[in-house]
């Protein structure tokens, strides 16, 4: 086997699961069993995401996947109707930048390459961040390490069941994906300790020395696995190092790079030592200036996950421009929108709402932005992130145009069982019970200076 | 760039009143923040065919709303109002026409860029009693953050300092749009910035907290009230020896109070003392800022102990006094209405405050906080509606009862006969985020739709 980072989150769920089946009575909480086989959501305003909107239309949810989207679908006797006349129903709000459940974890600050912190092991499911979040409508989230470093940790991609294992709340087979920073972060970090990087140079320098260190880690290990395929019984593997495994492994394309960024000139820097070293980038983060060059980062299939409205925090953020995400999306570029706050990520629905005021975006193409092209920064748009028969029945119910104002998250689905409804007394939760636990950091604001480091 | 709205010709002519303001006021110093000239235009503008939003005394369809000398001259029905001749007319049809929004507590003028402290006077640490302190001896005028606020419909906005003291300094109430600073200050001290609870701490944390984050006085609530009761005591007994009047000479009584505050030359004019009298007479409000239920009541029972005219503000943890705070009668400033829940609330814990004090009667305002958010306003008051508060009630929240509790209410807050014209033309619900904004007016004066962020918008735009 190659020295690739090994799904430890996949290890673990197996034992969860084995725990679950030792437990016998225990396994009744898992999520299927209380999803019904099928599920009508009939006579709603349904926006799907991937093919436009359909008046008076159904969603027929079948053992947690999407089986019919339409005017009409064919009903089998016996399945739960749920009557949605006059409600919206949307796919699932997905939110590609997310530090929610990490606690005080976000930043590994202590050096500014640090790509084997995997998110997973600061992941606390019980954080109420997470239930707010799902009561406004969030089904996926990416949680990302901090932007204190250059090079920083692997993300875990989470579907929202509040109230489940942590186990059970990691999405299935997702890629992994690694933070990148750039700018005044790391350089702030590490400058005020007067220690390398303190300028953008220096930002760029350390990127490309770990590169260089990984080339030949990669070399290595690449020799030593060709011996051991040719059968060479006397191959002696080379030394295991985390660190430069997972930088070998950015080299190698088996990780998707998201990276915190805001300032047009280093986008292309970013996309030019991408060429140099020959990884792609999947997409910028906070990209506030994208609008600037967004022709030539659309040509590098790079994606964004940008603020709605958010500027002048900092430096790099004062040229920000709420019209940026229309304009990035008329230059060609993939634009997401993404909270990067435990308060944004409530509601992400009226966020894309205001793409309707600042550019003209189509109704359609706002609801795009939070939920299938996140969906797609994150690896799991063919999965998730549309309403498309096959996929996973992430489904949000709400009292109105998801757009408005006066939207709220009436009912939220999450592989076809009720997980949130608002009709509900008490928290509105279905799976949970029990005592939440308060957000380490990001309560209430979504200054990416709030915490060490930056988020 | 979109928008067609003033493409009309009647209403070009306003638009081209305000390109000439643009060229005017900037000259070369294209990268400055518009300052606007307010000096109202001569003639009357007609704001017609819109749905016009009054907030005092209803909605009307298909109205018709006139500006005359930098006020409104009248509003009402097509039918009722009669458009003077030579009058520039402004074609609404289709749109909303409403006041001009205030946002009771901003930092705008004190903070540029959050990040870099040469640009931020958002409040002065080194000790907690501070009334003395004025926001307009900070405000800058010029900032960037002020047109791009105005953008969004906002006229008028309360500047605060930020909430790390127990008594900050004294707000100002500003007009978003002016040649200078002076031009802006609508009312100078307005009120009296207070706080109780756990931002003033002075526990080596946050902005207040000592270097190497050792605790100093006052680090915990009592000390936060024992502080700011002494400082009454001190403005009370300063104020005795005065005969009552503010900015006499002192009589040379020896001061009673130790410590800075009874201190200093016998015969001099204690501006720290002097700055406390007009609130211990009751003249103007303090805004006392106060997040959890337990608070509100230990910094009620402190006030109404000095009779201090009371705003309550934020309240945004303070759901189990809310029959309490009804009882007070005092206007009450929610949020940020994004505050999160604590643990183990309900998801609308906050969102529903605003809407179950209305219920009780409250006379209920909401703030933004913020420098740059101040422009998302009008949304935290569409969250407010979403959750329980009446409409009606909500575009108060952002309009008159701000201007009533700031005592401005004759001059703002409505569109009502003799008021100042800020009026604002939007395409649409003003509280919903997909509106725009079109047309914003101050002082009667058609307020040029341009920032630094629609400057690199149009430099930017995609050319296909």
């Amino acid at each position: 086997m190659s020295p690739s980072v090994p799904r430890l989150a996949s290890a673990s769920a197996i034992a969860g699961l084995l725990l679950l089946c030792a437990g016998g009575a225990m396994i009744a909480t898992a999520q299927s069993s209380t999803a019904p086989a099928d599920l009508i959501i009939k006579d709603a305003t349904v926006m799907t995401a991937s093919h436009g909107t359909i008046q008076h239309g159904s969603v027929w949810l079948h053992n947690g996947k999407i089986a019919g989207v339409g005017a009409t679908v064919s009903a089998p006797p016996g399945a739960t109707v749920i009557d949605a006349t006059g409600k919206y129903v949307t796919p699932g709000i997905i939110d590609p930048h997310s530090h929610s459940a990490l606690g005080d974890d976000v930043n590994e600050a202590t050096s500014p390459v640090t790509p084997s912190m995997m998110m997973i092991d600061a992941f606390d499911n019980r954080d109420k961040a997470l239930y707010q979040a799902l009561a406004g409508g969030v089904t996926s989230e990416l949680l990302l390490h901090g932007s204190a470093n250059m090079i920083g940790g692997q993300a875990v991609v989470i579907k929202n069941k509040f109230g489940l294992s942590k186990e059970e709340m990691l999405f299935p087979n997702a890629p992994q994906s690694i933070k990148f920073a750039s700018g005044e972060n790391p350089k702030r970090v590490y400058g005020t300790r007067n220690q390398l990087p303190s300028t953008r140079m220096g930002n760029f320098e350390v990127m490309r020395q770990s590169f260089e260190d990984a080339k030949v880690y990669r070399r290595e290990w690449d020799a030593y696995n060709d011996k051991v395929a040719k059968g060479d019984k006397d191959a002696r593997p080379p030394h295991r190092d985390l660190k430069l495994e997972a930088l070998a492994d950015i080299l190698r394309g088996k990780l998707l790079v998201q990276i915190h960024c805001y300032r047009a000139d280093e986008f292309l820097t970013e996309e030019a030592i991408a060429k140099e070293y020959g990884f792609k980038i999947r997409a910028f983060h906070h990209a506030l200036e994208m609008y600037k060059v967004g022709g030539k980062i659309a040509a590098d299939g790079t994606g964004i996950a940008t603020f709605t409205d958010w500027y002048g925090g900092k430096y790099e953020m004062w040229d920000g421009i709420p019209w940026n995400a229309v304009m990035s999306m008329r230059e060609g570029v993939r634009v997401a929108l993404k909270s990067d706050s435990n308060d944004h990520i409530r509601r992400l629905n009226q966020e894309a709402g205001k793409m309707v005021h600042y550019g003209g975006a189509t109704e359609d193409e706002a609801i795009t932005m939070v939920t299938l092209n996140p969906a797609w920064i994150m690896g799991i748009d063919d999965k998730t992130g549309s309403l498309d028969v096959g996929k996973d029945g992430d489904v949000v119910i709400w009292n109105m145009d998801p757009l408005s104002t006066y939207a709220r998250a009436e009912k939220v689905y999450i592989d076809g069982d009720l997980f949130f409804d608002s009709s509900l007394p008490g928290f509105g939760t279905t799976h949970f019970s029990g005592v939440m636990h308060g957000s380490g950091f990001g309560a209430g604001e979504d200054d990416d200076d709030d915490i060490e480091g930056g988020n | 760039m979109p928008g067609t709205f003033f493409e009309r010709s009647a209403a070009m002519r306003v638009f081209g009143i305000s390109a000439s303001l643009v060229l005017s006021a900037s000259t070369s110093l294209l990268a400055q923040a518009p300052m606007v000239d307010i000096t109202p235009p001569a003639g009357t503008i007609a704001i017609t065919g819109g749905k016009v939003l009054t907030v005092s005394h209803g909605v009307i369809e298909n109205g018709v709303v006139l500006l005359e000398g930098g006020k409104i001259a009248a509003v009402g029905t097509a039918a009722s109002v009669k458009v003077p001749k030579g009058a520039t007319v402004v074609d609404a049809k289709g749109m909303t026409v409403y006041p001009g929004l205030i946002d009771s507590e901003t930092r705008l003028g004190l903070s540029e860029i959050a990040s870099d402290r040469m640009t931020n006077d958002t409040v002065e640490p080194s000790e907690e009693i501070f009334p003395q302190m004025h926001v307009y001896d900070a405000f800058h005028a010029e900032s960037e953050h002020i047109p791009i606020t105005r953008f969004n419909g906002i006229t008028n906005a309360i500047v605060a300092p930020s909430s790390s003291d127990t008594i900050p300094g004294q707000d100002s109430f500003i007009q978003l749009a002016g040649r200078d600073r002076d031009s802006m200050l609508m009312v100078k001290d307005v009120a009296l910035a207070m706080n109780f609870g756990e931002e003033p701490k002075r526990n080596g944390r946050g902005e207040g907290g000592a270097a190497g984050g050792a605790s100093r006085y006052p680090s915990t609530r009592m000390g936060e009230i024992s502080q700011m009761k002494q400082a009454l005591i001190d403005a009370q007994e300063y104020m005795a020896r005065r005969g009552g009047t503010a900015g006499a000479g002192e009589s040379g009584a020896t001061a009673a109070a130790g410590g800075r505050a009874g201190g200093g030359a016998a015969s001099s004019t204690l501006l720290r003392n002097e700055a406390l009298i007009p609130y211990l007479k009751g003249e103007k409000p303090v805004v006392l800022g106060v997040y959890d239920g337990h608070d509100v009541e230990t910094a009620m029972a402190f006030a109404q102990e000095f009779h201090l005219k009371v705003i309550l503000s934020h309240v945004t943890r303070a759901q189990d006094v809310l029959d309490k705070i009804a009882s007070y009668h005092v206007p009450v400033i929610v949020g940020p209405i994004f505050d999160l829940p604590t643990a183990n609330e309900r998801y609308d814990a906050v969102y529903s405050i605003p809407g179950e004090l209305a219920k009780r009667g409250v006379k209920v305002i909401l703030a933004s906080y913020n420098v740059s958010n101040s422009r998302n306003l009008p949304y935290e008051a569409g969250f407010a509606v979403a959750y329980g508060l009446p409409y009606d009630e909500a575009m108060k929240a952002i309009t008159l009862n701000a201007a009533e509790a700031f005592g401005m209410g004759d001059k703002l807050g409505s569109l009502d006969v003799g008021k100042i014209a800020n009026v604002v033309i939007a395409d649409g619900d003003p509280l919903d985020v997909r509106t725009s904004v079109k047309q914003v007016y101050i002082n009667g004066v058609a307020i040029p739709m341009e920032t630094r962020q629609t400057k690199l918008r149009d430099e930017y735009w995609p050319k296909k």
